[in-house]
């Protein structure tokens, strides 16, 4: 028995150490600077709160987080509703179900950063010229180069690759409904639509609840979309907290400052999560 | 059970649906393949002569083989230490989570998948270079930590499924919790570990930010990452960006067409669970 | 069975990569090699021919040119990891001025190497490095102009002449608007191409010492930039459409195939366009900021100075790479292919298409770039770009003024 404890301490003690010494510390370490003037290299000072006082009165972070959760809610609604679309599709009788589920979880595998080249370039070159052949020179404008649209753009890119990754477990989830329940429900002469939200939806809400989580989580942390597209631009207008971060606390040497700004955005992190699983876990009772 | 009819109505609404998935990669292809003089012409038109000079080119000028090898070593080793480690320590805590030392390092793991990345960024990008790790050994350390909160929270679920009689026998012939794990518990966690394996190999091949963050040196690149740093060079020569962009992706492209089937079930599955 | 193969073989890489890791940082048989970190991406080509002529003049020592996008930020980085490169080449701006406060960089004040380099140069340096630093710490090899491009074959075409004063220069852009062409390529979508235009604009018209009287709370954008401003507003009437919507590396090769007759860029972008198009008659001339020609100057500063970091095993190398690259056969080398201006004393740079600017180097009608002396982190070029779309000026200064107070809270 007592080898047992031992051996199944030996297991995780490693993990435990790593796992430490690679996210706790780096962590407690970026509490400890936010409260520091530190540029990233040379003397610092304590300074209190002064940090957290000016994050709140600097309007860079606050177009960063106007921005992340617009771009993130927009996101969220527009890669579940795609997603539930197409897996609703797929899983009806269809020919070549095989090979069109292979095509639409294809985006999924792509690196973002890479995909975000190739859209940036749709934007830029490719649809100008397109509108221009076909006579619209209303769309013959790049997106990306306005401050009150560029937004829009970063939206297509992200929902296009991100659609294929919640669709595969939209369709897991349906897979589960049993056959039998639906010709019960179309015995009784149910419509579609009916049918959906009676008797398929309530099934797949715990689906719904992980995709909604796990995609508006990711969005939040949008990074590589942003670099790959705008860099930001045009101003701050498609400034993401994750590249403000970046950028300020290496480019703008405000370390400390940026440390503060991260706790900042963990908070809200933590009390958005918590929030929204209450909410849709309430939803799911109800159902 | 009758057989249905197929809905032509949905196929054909689906078949369209993936001319816009497919479009953007006819693209790429399309322009990988062209002479800078044909990009005056409609983007969409096919090129006059296939130009596999672009390829050979971006090889050359990004180091492609390098930047490759870099890619695979990474993504082999996260793989394969995640899933052994990963599984390890979750059979640890799932076959012990009566205990409070165990409890709470689940919770532990587990909570800190709300805690996002740019909180540890700037210090760890600091630190890793204090302790030499701002190379591809410091990557896949990183890739591995950073993948057992979520992996934990699959895996102990999982494990805590399988009857614990099954163990029991083997405890009857004497053989350690070592033992146990590895003849009796990983081979039941296969469809698990495939899972895993599969998220975890699409991860740590296509992620950017923590190799443009950690590595230091510029031979340690991972082929995201060496796209990034061409961009200047590439210039306003798409071709040649294109092409470069097609390799970086074809590995995972060619993985994906042999394994698709396997892929999507596992991931299918996994979802389930 | 699979597994089991796996584990030694990963760990085997591992600790593989573990030795070599370690050990890479020196040389191996006596061959001594040194990172140089660029932060311009324009002359790539040029440092490799040079490079690699040094290399065979110096067969123990190799040269590994590191120069990614947004360099500055990536360096930052490497000041954070406390792992810098040997050597930067970088201009002489606010990342300068940083690197000498920390003191990074290695002191060449009385070097043999600064010696015929024109004052004015140093000077800047000087005035970059703050008043507590004693010393110079780089060694200015290139400068660069800050001028408008224009299409020599389209300007004759329409008649027109290059203007001397704001006036004529507006007179002249209504023209080339009414024939029909595009007067100004303006490529918004890289916020720093806007940066050109307002530099030389603030260059001229803001108060002498701005940006230490700005943090000093002396004067303010609101106060002395609503010109600067304006004038900035007045030249976006005769861009293009597309204007937002195309970057750098386009316009260079949309102006280069003959759209648009002016275009704002410095002589760093003159070899780009030229590889576009060799057969461009371009010319340069300095913006014509006021109606008094006495009063416009052309904005010139250090494009590319070289400096060895303190940290680096091997300052001695470092500075035979530096003498060698400032010899002459090297420095006219990468003047000509540059399109840049040397920065060595009564040496006038040749090339026809500058010579619309040198006027104002023989008669000393330099000024410095005014965003090299904004505090890090600002982010000017992003606030003008956005500026420029809005076209609300009081809103934009208040903005910037801002900004530029918050910084000072942050350390």
């Amino acid at each position: 028995m007592q080898s047992k404890q031992r051996a199944f301490l030996f297991m995780t003690i490693p993990a435990v150490l790593l796992f430490f010494l690679f996210h706790t510390y780096p962590l407690l370490q970026g509490v400890f600077y936010s409260f520091t003037n530190w540029r990233g290299y040379g003397d610092w000072n304590f300074v209190g709160f002064s940090n957290y006082f000016n994050v709140f009165k600097d309007m860079r972070a606050w177009s960063a987080y106007g921005f992340t959760f617009q771009f993130a809610i927009v996101s969220t609604i527009l890669v579940n509703i795609f997603s539930l679309l197409v897996a609703l599709g797929l899983n009806s009788n269809i020919k070549f179900q095989k090979s069109l589920r292979a095509i639409y979880f294809l985006p999924n595998i792509l690196s973002i950063l890479i995909v975000g080249f190739i859209f940036q370039f749709i934007f830029t070159l490719f649809l100008p010229q397109l509108a221009e052949l076909i006579g619209v020179t209303a769309l013959s404008t790049n997106i990306l180069g306005s401050p009150d649209h560029a937004w829009i753009g970063v939206v297509i890119m992200a929902v296009w690759q991100a659609v294929a990754f919640n669709t595969i477990l939209y369709l897991a989830g349906l897979q589960t409904v049993p056959a039998d329940v639906y010709e019960a429900a179309s015995i009784d002469g149910a419509n579609p639509w009916k049918r959906f939200w009676k008797i398929t939806f309530p099934i797949i809400a715990p689906f719904f609840t992980i995709n909604m989580v796990l995609a508006l989580k990711s969005f939040l942390m949008v990074f590589d979309h942003i670099i790959a597209l705008t860099g930001g631009g045009p101003g701050y207008s498609t400034e993401s907290i994750s590249v403000l971060i970046y950028s300020g606390g290496f480019e703008g040497g405000q370390f400390g400052y940026q440390s503060a700004n991260a706790v900042i955005y963990f908070i809200v992190i933590v009390a958005l999560s918590v929030f929204q699983l209450r909410i849709l876990q309430k939803r799911e009772v109800q159902q | 059970m009758k057989k249905k009819k197929t809905n032509w109505l949905i196929t054909s609404l689906l078949l369209i649906g993936t001319l816009l998935i497919l479009f953007p990669l006819y693209l790429t292809i399309n322009i990988a393949l062209k002479t800078p003089q044909e990009m005056g012409e409609p983007l969409l038109s096919l090129p006059n002569e296939w130009r596999f000079q672009n390829f050979l080119d971006a090889i050359e000028l990004t180091n492609f083989y390098s930047a490759f090898l870099n890619s695979f070593i990474v993504t082999f080793c996260v793989v394969v230490l995640t899933v052994l480690t990963n599984s390890l320590v979750s059979y640890a805590i799932a076959r012990n989570m009566h205990k409070g030392f165990y409890k709470a390092l689940f919770y532990y793991f587990v909570s800190a998948m709300f805690v996002p990345f740019p909180i540890i960024m700037l210090p760890l990008v600091r630190q890793t270079a204090v302790w030499n790790m701002d190379n591809l050994v410091g990557l896949i350390f990183l890739y591995i930590v950073f993948q057992l909160s979520f992996n934990v929270f699959i895996y102990v679920g999982y494990i805590k499924s399988i009857p614990i009689e099954l163990e029991e026998a083997a405890v009857m012939d004497g053989a350690s919790s070592w033992k146990i794990f590895w003849k009796v518990i990983f081979p039941l966690l296969s469809p698990m570990n495939a899972t895993v394996a599969i998220l975890t190999a699409l991860y740590a091949w296509n992620d950017f930010l923590l190799p443009l963050v950690i590595l230091t040196d510029p031979s340690d690149a991972t082929l995201p990452l060496t796209q990034y740093i061409f961009q200047s060079e590439f210039s306003t020569n798409y071709n040649l960006a294109f092409a470069s962009y097609l390799l970086a992706m074809l590995p995972m492209i060619i993985v994906y067409i042999v394994a698709q089937r396997w892929i999507i079930g596992n991931v299918t599955r996994g979802a389930v669970k | 069975m699979k597994r089991k193969t796996f584990l030694p073989i990963c760990t085997g890489i591992a600790s593989l990569m573990l030795i070599t890791g370690c050990g890479n940082d020196s040389a191996e048989d006596g061959v001594v090699e040194l990172e140089l970190f660029s932060n311009k991406t324009e002359n790539i080509p040029t440092y490799q021919k040079l490079i690699e002529r040094f290399e065979a003049e110096h067969e123990d020592i190799r040269i590994k040119l590191y120069s990614p996008p947004d360099a500055e930020t990536l360096l930052r980085t490497r000041l954070v990891k406390d792992d810098m490169p040997d050597m930067v080449a970088i201009g002489g701006s606010a990342l300068y001025g940083e690197l000498t406060k920390a003191d990074m960089l290695v002191n060449y004040e009385g070097s043999p190497m600064l010696e015929n380099i024109q004052p004015a140069y140093l000077d800047m340096l000087n005035e970059l490095e703050g008043e507590e630093q004693e010393g110079i710490h780089g060694v200015p090899f290139a400068a660069n102009a800050n001028t408008v491009i224009y299409n020599k074959e389209k300007l004759r075409e329409l008649g027109l002449e290059v203007p001397e004063t704001w006036d004529e220069f507006i007179e002249t852009l209504e023209a080339v608007k009414e024939a029909g062409e595009i007067p100004i390529y303006f490529t918004f979508q890289d916020a720093w191409t806007a940066m050109p235009a307002w530099n030389s604009i603030a260059g001229v018209l803001q108060p002498d010492q701005f940006a230490e009287r700005k943090t000093n709370g002396e004067t303010s954008f609101q106060e002395s930039h609503t010109e600067v401003a304006d004038k900035m507003q007045t030249l976006l009437d005769y861009g293009h459409d597309r204007m937002y919507g195309i970057g750098y590396d386009d316009g260079n090769r949309e102006f280069a195939q003959g759209n648009g007759v002016f275009y704002f860029q410095g002589n760093w972008a003159v070899p780009q366009i030229l590889t576009t198009n060799p057969e461009l008659d371009l010319g340069v001339f300095a913006l014509p900021v006021t109606n008094d020609p006495e009063e416009n100057q052309l904005v010139s500063g250090v494009d590319v100075l070289l400096a060895t970091m303190q940290d680096t095993e091997h300052p001695e190398e470092a500075e035979e790479f530096i003498s060698f690259m400032l010899e002459e056969e090297q420095s006219e080398q990468y003047m000509s292919e540059q399109a840049a201006f040397s920065v060595l004393e009564g040496v006038l740079s040749d090339d026809p298409y500058m010579e619309g600017i040198r006027g104002k180097f023989e008669d000393g009608k330099i000024t410095s770039f005014p965003d090299h002396f904004y505090p890090p982190g600002l982010g000017a070029e992003n606030m003008i770009q956005e500026f420029l779309y809005s076209g609300d000026t009081q809103d934009f200064l208040k903005k910037i003024d801002r900004e530029w107070d918050q910084i000072q809270l942050r350390f």
